[in-house]
């Protein structure tokens, strides 16, 4: 009985716990739209006053340079301590603070100082960790100066789109530059890792003598997937032999990468395109070259690091390493890399991490600049000039332009470098910005691995 | 026949004592009598109920309707941590009453949170280019999210319970290591390393929950719709935990934890016991992955790897191993503290963002978080929990010491 009244009791209770649920009604038809812009300084579209949304203040930012500009925050998420490419990330960041600096000193953009500090955070690589920490910033920010990691940045990419908020990825996969991928608001730098393979492949060949079999070890994935899915598309092309992709991982979770080292040794190709690690990269090299391996290397623009000519395979890496970069390595003579040069003021940094995280800042403040020029730097504003932007590398790499037809848009210029001990970072350029001929037979309509 | 001893006995009371006479009322005890004596308990029933105490009554209600409220009171980014810090508790829950009850320890946890996370994705997501999804709604997917890591955690067991200790430790790191490379290579549920694959839709019951919607004056928006289903979910399993705990079952899985041979002479089954306890527990588990996936928004297989095993321990142990609301507060340790250090760290004045000092703000503050866990353990093994019994002791023996 009292077990009868008390489950009545708790279906009663339930029923009116229930009950407000019945009030409730949908107020719009999608996502929350985005906070919207303070009214204050909202005029009339067009009109000459200054539309701001979000992440724009007009009290200085924290420790300003210019007291009297306004403030735009833009935000950073990156691997900053304990993830695996916390190596290049930390000066990524590093060199990121740099360059806004070095923009704030030059007196800002427009009257407006541009502060990454506040909102940078440690994501670890991990996707949940990317969100939580994307969750505590994106209500805080005009824009995203740098989002580290494919998945990662595709675990937010959908709230990104519903709140437009601009970002410049540090990762290359192709899939950025479609935008049913990204819905046209993320900014991808340079090539991406399927195209360098393809140009870096037709180098190679110019360079080096037409291989006539090629092969690709990678990551699988965004990264070391997409490069090898150019090679594949290199060797269509030009009619070689395609031999079996060796996919990998990092040591940390390999333990070591004797097994590729034993498919590339049978498989004996005449180069092969590497998309993996650093240290992946001068084990490979090495046991390869001490096993009388004969082939050369064409390497990603992640697997270089000036340590690796402390390493016991650095004369195997000098002899048959080429490296791909999107931008002028350290040797360039860019306005670009003097400028980078000047905010370092002599001192050399750690690895070319900090080259990229120079170059990634200028396609975000060219969007800057002409959300400016039109009045509206609400995340609104900002993503609305990206279609059809032209974003100036002050000549670190070819000016790239965002929106319109992928293939005919797309970055095929790629410095190739040669490691070299005397020269500072350990990387001497040798083709500047070369542009090869099998890019433009391929079919650059989706992105080269898809994403799922 | 006993219950007429203990009828005799009470009959025998006389005068103003007749009033202690409670046999009639099945343990229940006048208001008059129990007031002040908070452990005054009449019958097995009461003694062994839910919320035993009356504190425990007032303090569970206040937790309900605080943590029901609280994605109203916070600014959005907290309600992500709370609703992450309600995940890790119901997965945290599950693993407690797999290590801490049954004492098999387990480093196989990620594995079947990813289970549960694939299948709610399979189930319930979208299909892509390579991956499956059959966009089912998540009354259908998210018991299945209990159901198929529950059956594998069931299938796997005949092998678990035959060992003990590290071996077990060992043999689960080792279903651990099995799982990661099974989700990698299965790209058509995984997406592949890399590149990871889209979750399940948040569809309940045919209503949108990426919708904004209101009641009246209050405004629900998709992130705290989400929180209050995630709370429900939490709610009902951490009940059921509770209840299992102080059943037949849960006295099995404590007889087991102490002494395996000792339980098997009493007559405790023990396959079938340490069955049902991985069983059990990969279902929570299951149901914390499918949870989980859906709050972060992509998954990739390597996620769920020795790491968030260590996590979902490190819950366990700094909570209290062996108590449901322990669990709780490990959780919320683990996963709100680092944003309570970030909030810290913005005091100490030479320490910044950029590297260009010993070390970096985020490497301050993961340091200072193994710091307090070393700390943490060393001064009160029995976690979270063991504070709060002492605050609690205190206070019921006050103003005496003891």
């Amino acid at each position: 009985m009292t077990l009868r009244r008390r489950s009545r009791t708790a279906l009663a209770a339930l029923a009116i716990a229930l009950l407000p649920l019945t009030a409730c009604t949908q107020v719009d038809g999608g996502d929350d739209p985005a906070p919207s812009p303070p009214p204050s300084d909202s005029g009339d579209s067009g009109a000459t006053e200054l539309v701001t949304g979000q992440g724009v203040t007009e009290e200085a930012c924290p420790d300003a340079i210019n007291p009297d500009n306004g403030c735009i925050y833009l935000g950073v998420l990156s691997d900053l301590t304990e993830g695996p490419f916390a190596a290049l990330a930390v000066p990524i960041t590093d060199a990121q603070g740099d360059f806004w600096r070095l923009v704030n000193e030059r007196g800002g953009l427009n009257g407006y100082d541009i502060d990454i500090d506040k909102n940078t955070r440690d994501t670890k690589y991990i996707a949940d960790e990317h969100a939580a920490q994307y969750n505590q910033i994106s209500g805080n920010i005009a824009a995203i100066a740098q989002t580290l990691g494919t998945v990662n940045t595709e675990s937010v990419l959908d709230d990104m789109i519903a709140k437009s908020l601009v970002a410049v990825p540090t990762t290359w996969w192709s899939g950025f530059a479609f935008d049913a991928n990204d819905g046209g608001i993320v900014m991808e730098s340079g090539y991406s890792y399927c195209t360098e393979a393809i140009v870096g492949l037709d180098w190679f060949a110019d360079n080096h003598g037409k291989p006539a079999s090629v092969q690709a070890v990678g990551y699988p994935g965004d990264y070391g997937g997409d490069s090898a899915e150019g090679v594949k598309r290199w060797a269509e092309v030009n009619g070689a032999e395609l031999k079996e992709y060796v996919p990998t991982a990092p040591n940390q979770v390999a333990g070591n990468q004797d097994a590729v080292v034993s498919k590339v040794a049978a498989a004996n190709p005449d180069v092969v395109v590497l998309g993996i690690g650093p240290a992946e990269t001068a084990e490979i090299i090495g046991k390869l070259a001490a096993g009388g391996f004969t082939g050369r290397f064409m390497g990603a623009l992640p697997t270089w690091n000036p340590a690796l000519l402390d390493s016991p395979a650095a004369g195997a890496i000098t002899g048959l390493y080429n490296h791909m970069s999107p931008y002028q390595n350290w040797d360039g003579d860019s306005k670009g890399i003097a400028d980078m040069k000047e905010a370092l003021a002599g001192e050399l940094p750690t690895n070319g991490g900090y080259i990229i995280g120079w170059a990634i800042g200028y396609p975000m403040k060219a969007a800057l600049e002409k959300a400016l020029e039109n009045n509206d730097i609400s995340p609104e504003g900002i993503a609305s000039v990206v279609d059809g932007l032209v974003a100036s590398y002050e000549g670190m790499a070819p000016d790239q332009k965002y929106g319109g037809d992928p293939q005919a848009n797309a970055i095929q210029s790629v410095y190739v470098g040669q490691p070299n001990a005397e020269v500072e970072l350990g990387m001497e350029t040798i083709a500047q910005a070369y542009v090869g001929t099998t890019f433009d037979q391929t079919d650059y309509s989706a992105a080269c691995v898809a994403s799922n | 026949m006993n219950l007429n001893k203990t009828q005799t006995r009470s009959d025998r009371l006389t005068g103003r004592s007749t009033h202690l006479n409670f046999e009639s009322s099945k343990g229940k005890v006048a208001r008059n009598v129990s007031r002040g004596r908070g452990k005054l308990y009449t019958s097995y029933a009461t003694n062994q109920a839910f919320l035993n105490t009356a504190p425990k009554k007032w303090w569970t209600l206040g937790f309900v309707v605080l943590t029901a409220l609280a994605p109203f009171l916070v600014p959005l980014d907290f309600t992500y941590l709370l609703t992450l810090a309600l995940i890790y508790a119901i997965g945290g829950i599950g693993l407690n009453l797999l290590s801490g009850y049954a004492g098999q320890i387990s480093l196989g946890h990620a594995f079947f949170l990813g289970l549960g996370a694939y299948t709610a994705a399979v189930f319930g997501g979208k299909p892509g280019t390579v991956t499956w999804g059959f966009e089912l709604d998540l009354a259908i997917v998210l018991p299945l999210a209990a159901i198929i890591p529950g059956i594998i955690g069931y299938l796997v067991a005949p092998l678990a319970t035959r060992v003990r200790g590290l071996y077990l430790a060992v043999l689960t790191l080792g279903l651990l290591i099995f799982g990661e490379h099974m989700f990698k290579i299965m790209v058509p549920v995984t997406g592949g390393e890399g590149m990871g694959r889209g979750v399940a839709q948040r569809t309940l019951f045919g209503v949108d929950l990426n919708a904004t919607y209101a009641i009246g004056p209050v405004i629900i928006k998709p992130e705290i719709s989400f929180y209050l289903i995630t709370f429900l979910i939490f709610a009902v399993l951490g009940v059921a935990a509770r209840n299992i705990a102080r059943s037949r079952v849960g006295r099995s899985f404590a007889a087991v934890r102490d002494r395996d041979l000792a339980a098997e002479v009493m007559g405790v089954n023990l396959m079938r016991t340490k069955t049902f306890a991985f069983a059990i527990s990969s279902a929570y588990a299951g149901v914390a992955g499918a949870l989980l996936s859906m709050l972060i928004g992509r998954i990739s297989p390597e996620q769920w790897n020795l790491f968030m095993s260590v996590d979902f321990l490190a819950v366990v142990v700094i909570g209290g191993i062996a108590t449901i609301s322990g669990t709780i507060l490990g959780a919320a340790f683990v996963v709100l503290l680092p944003r309570f250090l970030e909030l810290l760290t913005e005091y100490i004045p030479f320490i910044s963002v950029s590297s260009g000092g010993l070390i970096n703000v985020f490497q301050l503050q993961t340091i200072v978080f193994g710091i307090l866990i070393v700390i943490f353990i060393t001064l009160e093994p029995r976690g979270l929990y063991g504070i709060w019994i002492r605050i609690r002791n205190y206070f019921t023996a006050w103003p005496f010491s003891y």
